[in-house]
């Protein structure tokens, strides 16, 4: 097929729809939100720094969010990502997908990961982040990105900027303690609607 | 003119629609940071081919009750090419319209042989199918008397492509009054099945559903 240039040519994309609120709780068995062990009972482990992230889903009555599922995508500890152009890269992590996936019944998650670092090569450096895709009932797929509270490379990340300093704050994922094991832990919170909303991004018009 | 992001509509009568709706538009994704939306979903999926048969709950076992049916389809980008090796995850009510799901609380009748459950992949050429049992529409608002309309779920995620949409039939007299089949519009149409005859095959009929996957995700990394 012949690729075009002009909008006016591209095939009509078929609409996104709701989640719904009985997707297969089954269909997650082999998902995991530990992202520091590839897979269970193995030696290998990712660079960097291991944490906890504990969040929360709401809506617009301050509830949590039941029946969501959540997913995960972020950069490893030196800021690459695992993606097709960045196969030979030699940065890349052979330990760390970056990837998770999790249903959450209540509206509450908790995430084991590697802090992801910075691409100090890229002309823009992005601040530490993580990418956040939500699918519930009642609407279709929205994107949002986390950053972390206090890093100095918020002050010139490219997304961070093109928001006001409010929505930049609802962005933020906060430092809450260390478990047990000196594992440092984080808090954050998501609310879908009304007060204190948090920005969520367009990648189908951007 | 400014370019704006999205605003999304609330989805009439849907009250979860109304409480999860971002009331703000979305915001637009600076260039520089475009690349990082674009997840990368590493593909160490093993299914086995008989989660593409949701007619049975497995091989050998009795047919679910109701009308057996083909759902075939492309899976492809805006630019039509297609999506290769995506896994294809469905979820379908029974013809009762009931899920098996254990968040299900409509106390409609359970199918002892239909799970309402599957998964396939898209092959090189984006190509799919799978089998099912044509779902029932039931009462979702028993307050106002709105009903969902005959619906099957699908999640395709290959690559950096991803999407999560419903395929509807056509003539539902249901469709009219479904609070996100109003927001769709004159678009309603890419969210409805086709149907043909399969003559000599043990279905009622088979719907072609091809799916395009809208956006700079599916082609970001072909592109860049």
């Amino acid at each position: 097929m012949t690729q075009s240039s002009g909008k006016s040519n591209r095939l009509i994309a078929t609409n996104e729809d709701t989640l719904g609120p009985y997707y297969p709780i089954s269909l997650c068995d082999n998902d995991s939100m530990d992202l520091t062990e590839i897979r269970s009972g193995i030696i290998n482990k990712p660079l960097g720094e291991k944490i906890i992230i504990n969040g929360c889903i709401k809506d617009i009555n301050g509830n949590l969010a039941n029946g969501i599922l959540l997913e995960f995508w972020q950069p490893n500890a030196a800021g690459i990502y695992r993606r097709p152009d960045t196969e030979t890269h030699h940065k890349l992590d052979p330990w760390f997908t970056g990837y998770a996936r999790h249903r959450t019944k209540d509206g509450n998650f908790t995430l084991t990961t590697i802090k992801p670092g910075v691409d100090v090569d890229l002309e823009t450096p992005r601040a530490p982040n993580i990418t956040l895709t939500i699918f519930s009932d009642g609407i279709m797929r929205i994107v949002t990105q986390l950053f972390f509270e206090g890093e100095k490379a918020n002050d010139t990340d490219p997304l961070l900027l093109s928001i006001n300093e409010e929505l930049r704050d609802r962005l933020m994922i906060k430092p809450d303690g260390e478990d047990e094991n000196g594992i440092k832990k984080y808090k954050i919170e998501i609310i879908m609607a009304g007060d204190n909303e948090t920005p969520f991004f367009d990648d189908l018009l951007s | 003119m400014e370019k704006l992001g999205r605003q999304i509509e609330i989805g009439p009568t849907d009250n979860t629609s109304n409480e999860r709706t971002p009331r703000n538009r979305l915001h637009l994704i600076p260039d520089n940071a475009r690349g990082s939306f674009a997840p990368y979903a590493p593909q160490n999926y093993g299914i086995n081919p008989a989660e593409a048969d949701m007619t049975r709950i497995a091989p050998g076992r009795p047919r679910g009750e109701g009308d057996a049916i083909k759902v075939t389809g492309q899976i492809m980008d805006e630019f039509g090419r297609p999506i290769r090796n995506s896994l294809i995850e469905i979820w379908n009510a029974n013809k009762y319209g009931r899920y098996t799901h254990i968040e299900d609380h409509s106390g409609l009748q359970l199918d002892p042989n239909f799970l309402g459950v599957g998964r396939t992949l898209s092959d090189n050429d984006g190509n799919y199918e799978f089998w099912t049992i044509r779902p029932g529409e039931y009462l979702a608002r028993p307050d106002i008397g709105r009903w969902r309309p005959k619906h099957i779920h699908l999640s395709i995620r290959g690559g950096s492509s991803r999407i999560i949409t419903q395929m509807y039939f056509a003539g539902d007299p249901h469709n009219d009054t479904d609070p996100m089949r109003i927001l769709m519009g004159d678009n309603f149409d890419k969210n409805l099945g086709k149907e043909y005859e399969t003559d000599g095959e043990d279905f009622d009929c088979g719907y072609q559903f091809d799916i395009v996957i809208g956006g700079k995700n599916p082609t970001f990394f072909e592109n860049n």
